[in-house]
């Protein structure tokens, strides 16, 4: 088991590696914007353009041969220097650093009601399959679903805060992270992002659990005299909690990346998401580059997490220490 | 239900351990409502073994299980009958109070090793689990009495095994587990289901055997549930025979075996090699259970059916002699039991 933690852990090294490496390559093959434009500027006013475009990249560093380009930039990444964001003008770690915190304030509460609601709504939907309580689960996670989210979220701006002006229009930044204006103008991002994200945990909850529930051991423990919660909690959803990690982490991981841009920019949260919105639409390579590859590391260390929680979890798996 | 005998193993208290009544219960399928168990009496005394025997589908489980309700209802439905332990009505009880006895007093055996525990936990946290669920004992006294019963079904160096995971285990030792798990709290009764259908032969015979020296030790009663005749007749005091939700036989294990009385058990006999006559595979199939035809329910399968099996209800169980009862019309008022006993009635098929 520690040996093969410790595999995993040195394989998620190296996929960091091969990631990073490709993404140099793209960059080096992507046309420079900012040389671009300095080209321009030079031959317009009656320069050369190819001494810019020298003097551009004896500056960048891009006159060296490529292995030592390859090099500092590897060590550039290593060290947490990720470049300079000409749209912001300030370095790229410390726009992050900006962005984090409001990315942060509404995905914890959006993880912890998902996995709360996804997992209780699917055992009680397991438990009492086919009930009135079923069927509305059903409908509630497959609406929750199929309705675009961004699409959602300006649906219950126009109605909770235009219409009934209840919660604010205009996310203000300022706001202290526990007070009630700062409740109020989150309440509807959470809310859209866990109807999203709430319908695949419940469904496949209520699958995985319906299988333990119909299983013998699960009928060998009623028959010892355990109670029906107990049953649940620990000899059904233990044993599902195996393929359910999985989903977990893959959706929640999917629709952090995928959902926040979508979010943040219809309810104006200055995030990660709206930070790297706003660096595509400037070209701020640098930007862009960080930005993705924040939602790259969280990928490799939630899958890092989510394979060791497998050998925790189940016990049949065994990666032999070999 | 006429002719039930009432023998007490134990002279000193009175009644038998469990009493089944008039048990009927139902399912509800998409197909229909199936009647799964119908009509069944039965009892089991102080440290005897009674044997259902009956073949798949003859609602034998679904009878087991019902005794402390496990069958899920819904879709499952007890429509009526009693159940009762020691004069008390299980059916009656809230599901607090059948917890209680549920493991404490009955405790069940399932037929599928492989599945009978939780792949999560280690065997002896399942076991601690039976016993800390029914008595208030630190871990550490629980962990004690979980090896001493691991050990005493014959897992060899308990110590160590107590903390591996069912996997770990081979069939045969994990049906000692689910035993060890059941003595927990020295039930009453042991419920064992088919217990050894999945097994070996050679492992089967050894949990058998164990069956037999902790029912001595313990001094429980057992209700086995079987399709197998060898091991009724290895383990049974009594026989219970079922068919398609039906008794249509019961009596002593001797009596029974010697001479079957209902024409189904002789069927049942034919169809065993090594008795010295001709195999005979019993023609047709189980009636559909959603609509049973009128009369006895075997009587579509039976050489000796007459008009009258065919209308009317199952016959009621009649008084053969010895302690044995058959639902068959032959011994009714009417009926003339030589007829079944050579050869074959007039609906005999000839092969």
């Amino acid at each position: 088991m520690r040996w093969y933690v410790a595999r995993r852990l040195l394989w998620a090294v190296v996929a960091t590696f091969i990631i990073l490496s490709i993404t140099w390559a793209l960059l080096f093959v992507t046309q420079q914007q900012a040389l671009a434009s300095i080209q321009f500027q030079a031959a317009t006013s009656g320069g050369d353009a190819e001494a810019a475009k020298e003097a551009f990249e004896a500056q960048r560093g891009l006159d060296r041969p490529l292995w030592e380009q390859y090099s500092s930039y590897m060590t550039n990444m290593a060290t947490g220097n990720w470049g300079y964001s000409t749209s912001r003008g300030q370095p790229v770690t410390a726009a992050i650093m900006e962005a984090l915190p409001y990315t942060v304030m509404y995905s914890v509460p959006w993880t912890i009601l998902t996995v709360a609601f996804g997992l209780g709504i699917g055992l009680y939907s397991a438990t009492h399959q086919y009930s009135r309580f079923d069927y509305a689960a059903t409908f509630a996670a497959f609406f929750g679903y199929a309705i675009p989210n961004f699409w959602f979220g300006i649906i219950l701006l126009v109605v909770f805060g235009v219409h009934l002006d209840l919660v604010p229009i205009v996310f203000n930044p300022e706001a202290p992270v526990f007070s009630l204006e700062n409740v109020r103008q989150l309440v509807l991002p959470v809310f859209v992002l866990t109807t999203g994200s709430i319908a695949s945990l419940t469904r496949y909850t209520r699958a995985e659990a319906l299988e333990y529930v119909e299983a013998t051991f699960t009928k060998t423990a009623k028959a010892k005299g355990v109670s029906d919660r107990r049953i649940l909690l620990l000899h059904v959803l233990r044993p599902a909690a195996v393929p359910l990690s999985t989903i977990l982490v893959a959706d929640l991981l999917g629709l952090f990346i995928a959902s926040s841009y979508l979010v943040e920019v219809v309810f104006g949260i200055p995030g990660l998401g709206q930070l790297s919105f706003r660096a595509i639409q400037t070209q701020d390579t640098a930007l862009v580059l960080a930005t993705t590859l924040i939602g790259v590391f969280i990928a490799i260390v939630g899958n890092l997490l989510q394979d060791i929680a497998y050998t925790v979890l189940d016990p049949r798996i065994d990666y032999g220490d070999r | 239900m006429s002719g039930q005998r009432q023998r007490t193993a134990d002279p000193g208290t009175e009644g038998p351990l469990l009493s089944v009544r008039d048990l009927t219960v139902e399912f509800e399928t998409e197909r229909g409502t199936l009647r799964a168990v119908d009509d069944v009496s039965f009892d089991v005394d102080r440290g005897e073994t009674v044997c259902i025997v009956g073949e798949s589908g003859s609602g034998k489980t679904v009878t087991a299980e019902t005794i402390t309700k496990l069958i899920p209802t819904p879709p499952g439905h007890i429509l009526d009958g009693t159940v009762e332990l020691e004069g008390r009505n299980l059916l009656d009880l809230s599901e607090r109070q059948l917890r209680k006895v549920r493991g404490d007093r009955i405790a069940h055996v399932f037929q599928n090793p492989q599945d009978a525990l939780n792949h999560c936990f280690t065997v002896g946290w399942q076991i601690r689990e039976a016993i800390q669920t029914h008595e208030d004992v630190g871990d550490r006294a629980a962990r004690e009495r979980a090896i001493t019963l691991l050990d005493r079904v014959g897992i060899p160096d308990a110590t160590s095994r107590y903390d591996e995971y069912p996997h770990e285990f081979s069939g045969g030792m994990r049906q000692r587990v689910v035993v060890a798990m059941a003595l927990a709290s020295s039930p009453d009764l042991l419920v064992a289901d088919e217990p050894t259908t999945a097994l070996d032969v050679t492992i089967q015979a050894q949990l058998l055997d164990l069956l037999e020296e902790i029912q001595d030790e313990f001094g429980m009663s057992i209700l086995l549930i079987t399709h197998d005749l060898g091991v009724v007749a290895e383990l049974a005091d009594r026989v219970v025979v079922m068919y398609a939700g039906r008794v249509m036989e019961r009596g002593g294990v001797y009596d029974v075996f010697d001479a079957p009385a209902h024409p189904y058990t002789k069927a049942m006999f034919d169809c065993l090699p090594g008795r010295g006559r001709d195999l005979r595979a019993i023609e047709g199939t189980l009636p559909d259970l959603r609509d049973p035809p009128p009369g006895c329910r075997f009587a579509g399968r039976c050489d000796f059916a007459r008009e009258e099996c065919h209308t009317g209800t199952q016959p009621p169980l009649y008084d053969v002699g010895n302690g044995q009862d058959a639902s068959c019309v032959y011994y009714g008022p009417d009926g003339d039991p030589e007829a079944l006993r050579d050869g074959h009635g007039e609906g005999d098929h000839d092969e």
